[in-house]
């Protein structure tokens, strides 16, 4: 048995591989996931099939579909004449058409309405479904098919996101708080601050918002945490994003991991640029459980990069009442997967709170 | 649209000054008070730029004055936020919005939409946490607009130069 699932692991392909692997799944906008929404058009048959191409032409020029664009005009013989619309019957159709001066003898004339893709797929499982309902055009988009069938990431980074979460744990629990955070920048694969949940002191103190501030003490700010100065670590990155008692503890814990942000430079002037960080942009955020609703707010002004999370929260903004993350009209998005450490993160919840 | 009475006027007045403070001060010009019994108990604006923190909006600074007041007389937290009046200039932004629905805070009056960020303009909040407060906006709209444009036509000191740089190349 056990040789046998070696094996077949072996022959499976490598995004296949990952998907069974990855303990998280991805938080993703229902334009996604939802099934592609239909509409009706009617659809006529061409008489001659060698003529199809110039009847086509013909058609595009007199009766353009701009909002149906992404879908073929022809099925083998099938032509699809228009989208339909309220009182638009099947008798009226050729009727629209040779009004436009389009040559009916052309056409059979025995109009049907078929049910077609009323946008454009986002993804290859969307396209394979509409397609069969009538031609579409697709480009597939390797990222997004990536994040969307959960194949994103290889075992080494699967491995650093549990790592992360796991200090996130621990955080929770050395501040006896029922939420902790990380947050990293992946470009150093370095720990720049902590947050735990201290809510018993500003109702606000939620441990997303507490994290935040924290980043921002690194780049000499921050409102809640007052400003520890420029405390650099050894190897020359600021480690004031974690209260001393954390690092001392994490650190003592993990001795493979770094800890620290890049050197912030203050510009001296608004005409100077900075080539520090900036906010939390570039940055990725652990957390045990889903952030609320203002805290997903706040990790958009902020500009993180990507939120795990661990449990769901009845409260939560990623997910569970909405998702803040993929509104339209905001102008910064970010990736959320959920799920990561789940049983050890919502026992947080449950001893604590 | 309601109209505001003399006091809650002087009281929307009153953000606007601390408005016009922000944008001397190079934030984004959005002023706030909190009322507690016709008294004003906090003011605040914006202060993301001086704290490198996107979250210190002006509502968040005022509700960390609110909190501090209630520690030190040994008041309970959220029974005083339920008899606080929130004045501001623009539409509480979601996580704002996010922020004062949770503490029940007894209404908000606002001046102008805020169609980058708001809480029920750009989504609707309420519409999944239904709160008990009472929210309403439109006063000095223009105003509280024209100031927020003012803004966004200078430069914000704290940002990285180099996306903008970026655009203009693309246009």
């Amino acid at each position: 048995m056990h040789s046998w699932i070696n094996l077949s692991a072996k022959n499976m392909s490598d995004s296949k591989r990952r998907k069974l692997q990855t303990p998280f799944y991805p938080v993703l906008s229902p334009e996604f996931t939802d099934e592609t929404p239909l509409t009706q058009v009617y659809v006529d048959t061409i008489k001659n099939i060698k003529l199809i191409s110039k009847v086509l032409v013909e058609l595009n020029s007199v009766l353009p579909i701009s909002e149906l664009c992404h879908l073929k005009r022809a099925r083998g013989r099938d032509i699809l004449v228009c989208q339909c619309s309220g009182d638009l019957q099947s008798e009226d159709v050729h009727q629209i058409l040779k009004e436009k001066k389009f040559d009916v003898s052309q056409l059979e004339g025995n109009i049907k309405k078929i049910l077609v893709a009323e946008i454009a797929p986002k993804t290859k499982k969307q396209y394979q479904t509409v397609n069969k309902l009538w031609p579409c055009n697709f480009h597939s988009d390797k990222y997004i098919e990536q994040l969307h069938d959960n194949s994103l990431f290889g075992a080494s980074e699967i491995n650093d996101h549990i790592k992360y979460m796991h200090i996130a744990v621990d955080i929770a629990k050395f501040y006896n708080s029922h939420s902790g955070v990380t947050v990293i920048d992946p470009s150093i694969n370095s720990i720049v601050a902590v947050g735990f949940d201290t809510q018993h002191n500003n109702p606000c103190q939620h441990a997303v918002m507490v994290a935040i501030d924290h980043v921002a003490v690194t780049q000499n700010g921050g409102a809640w945490n007052p400003t520890r100065g420029d405390t650099v670590a050894c190897n020359n990155k600021i480690v004031s994003g974690l209260p001393s008692e954390a690092l001392k503890f994490l650190q003592e814990k993990y001795t493979c991991i770094e800890f620290g942000a890049k050197k912030f430079k203050a510009k001296p002037d608004a005409e100077t640029p900075s080539d520090g960080p900036y906010l939390c942009t570039g940055y990725v955020l652990y957390v045990t459980r889903e952030p609320c609703i203002m805290c997903s707010m706040a990790l958009v002004h902020s500009r993180i990069k990507r939120v795990f999370f661990g449990a769901k929260n009845n409260s939560g903004g990623l997910g569970s009442l909405c998702q803040i993350h993929t509104v339209k009209h905001l102008n910064h998005h970010y990736e959320v997967f959920g799920g990561l450490l789940e049983h050890e993160c919502s026992s947080l919840v449950t001893v604590c709170s | 649209m309601v109209e505001l009475t003399d006091t809650q006027k002087d009281f929307m007045n009153t953000a606007f000054k601390l408005a016009y403070e922000a944008l001397e001060l190079q934030e984004v010009p959005v002023g706030c008070i909190f009322v507690h019994s016709s008294e004003i108990v906090a003011t605040g604006c914006n202060t993301v730029n001086e704290t490198r923190n996107a979250t210190r909006h002006a509502e968040l600074n005022c509700i960390d004055i609110v909190n501090d007041i209630c520690k030190s007389r040994g008041q309970d937290v959220r029974d005083f936020f339920a008899g606080i009046e929130v004045y501001v200039t623009v539409e509480p932004c979601i996580m704002c919005a996010a922020a004062l629905y949770d503490l029940n805070v007894k209404s908000i009056i606002y001046g102008c939409k805020n169609d980058r960020f708001g809480g029920s303009t750009v989504f609707d909040v309420a519409s999944v946490l239904h709160p008990i407060t009472q929210s309403v906006g439109g006063f000095r709209a223009e105003e509280a607009m024209s100031l927020l444009k003012t803004f966004y036509k200078g430069t914000n000191p704290s940002a990285p130069p180099h996306k903008v740089k970026l655009k203009n190349k693309d246009k």
